[in-house]
């Protein structure tokens, strides 16, 4: 079983210029960018589960990360 | 080397792995104008590291290769320590070294470059922890800025050995106690900053990872500055999570609290009038272009 971040679609606010869970992610090419729904993904297999992701969009207010088990 | 002397041949791209693939395709190498901006819509140089979940010294990590001016025309030279796992999934020519001699290596590295491509610019950067740039290494990194050999040194800087379970270095802070030394560090943390300036380096500057732009702009100064005048030196603060007791998710927090006034990694910069000028001239000649290319839209 493995603990990976999930991003809503919909909480995302990527389109406004948000980058901050991709920014402060310590894992390379882990959360990408969706550049035609302009939102934020997550790549599973390279997600280790830190939660640091979840710290920052909450910090913000945004909110769009959780965590989930796989 | 420029990226087109590496063509992979059509016939063997469906076997090529879809890893190096995504590196041809869409990294950023090449580009002027490169920097953390990029990072989650283009390939970063780094992949896959075994670092621990959350550790801010990936962080620093995935800042640094974003900004590095010119990934193509770089050789990195890395020491033993956490920085040695990653080296070897860093897209990125990289040499590893012993532990303490990575500025030594460093200048014998730059010489040959330029001896071997006297027309193009190369690179070189040192990036190794604080025990290799400090403790074992530090007559090695305070005699290649005496003698005022132009690459950049950065130092990853955790404050305590990490990868070998807690033992005092000389940049703990005083009155610390670690796993492995239990009666608290009883000297003040090493002033490497100010040691840098008064050895002769250009630019100096001491921040922590939790600002990407602060290290975007410091790093491409560093490197710029080290082509032209000489020795720089940056000191980034990585806390190891693990170390100092925190949870995965708190290693931002942890640099946050570390950099607010009077704290020891408030950030401070020095530079020489000479490198200064440089930099001046620089954003002049950017600004001047800028404009430039927005009279000619």
């Amino acid at each position: 079983m493995y603990y990976v971040a999930e991003i809503n679609e919909e909480a995302c606010v990527a389109n406004k210029g948000c980058r901050l869970c991709i920014m402060y992610c310590p894992e390379a090419n882990c959360i990408m960018m969706n550049d035609e729904k302009k939102v934020a993904f997550v790549v599973e297999s390279r997600c280790k589960g830190c939660e640091l992701c979840v710290v920052v969009c909450d910090a913000a207010k945004h909110k769009a990360i959780t965590m989930q088990d796989r | 080397m420029s990226k087109e002397k590496i063509v992979i041949n059509p016939e063997f791209w469906d076997i090529i792995p879809q890893d190096y693939r995504d590196l041809v395709d869409h990294a950023t190498y090449g580009k002027t104008d490169r920097g953390w901006k990029d990072v989650g819509s283009s390939t970063e140089l780094i992949a896959e590291h075994s670092l621990c979940a959350g550790c801010p010294e990936s962080i620093a990590f995935r800042h640094i290769m974003a900004s590095i001016p010119a990934p193509e025309d770089t050789v990195m030279v890395g020491s033993t320590g956490c920085t040695s796992l990653v080296f070897p999934m860093v897209a990125v020519q990289n040499i590893h070294s012993l532990f303490g001699n990575q500025n030594a290596i460093a200048t014998g590295l730059k010489r040959a470059l330029a001896y071997r491509f006297p027309n193009q610019t190369k690179d070189v950067i040192v990036l190794a922890g604080d025990g290799a740039t400090v403790d074992i290494g530090l007559d090695m990194t305070l005699q290649s800025w005496f003698r005022q050999e132009k690459f950049t040194t950065i130092c990853f800087d955790n404050e305590l050995y990490a990868n070998t379970g807690g033992q005092e270095s000389g940049l703990m802070q005083k009155g610390f106690v670690a796993k492995m030394a239990p009666q608290g560090k009883k000297f003040e943390k090493v002033r490497l900053p100010e040691i840098a300036r008064e050895s002769g380096c250009a630019y100096v500057a001491v921040l922590t990872t939790s600002k990407p732009s602060l290290v975007e702009r410091v790093v491409k100064q560093a490197v710029l500055i080290a082509r032209e005048i000489g020795p720089t030196y940056l000191q980034i603060y990585t806390p190891c999570i693990l170390e100092i007791g925190k949870q995965s998710m708190e290693g931002l927090q942890e640099m946050r609290d570390s950099e607010s006034a009077g704290e020891r990694f408030k950030f401070r910069e020095f530079i020489t009038p000479e490198a200064q000028a440089f930099i001046d001239d620089m954003n002049a000649k950017k600004k001047a272009d800028k404009l430039a290319a927005s009279a000619n839209n």
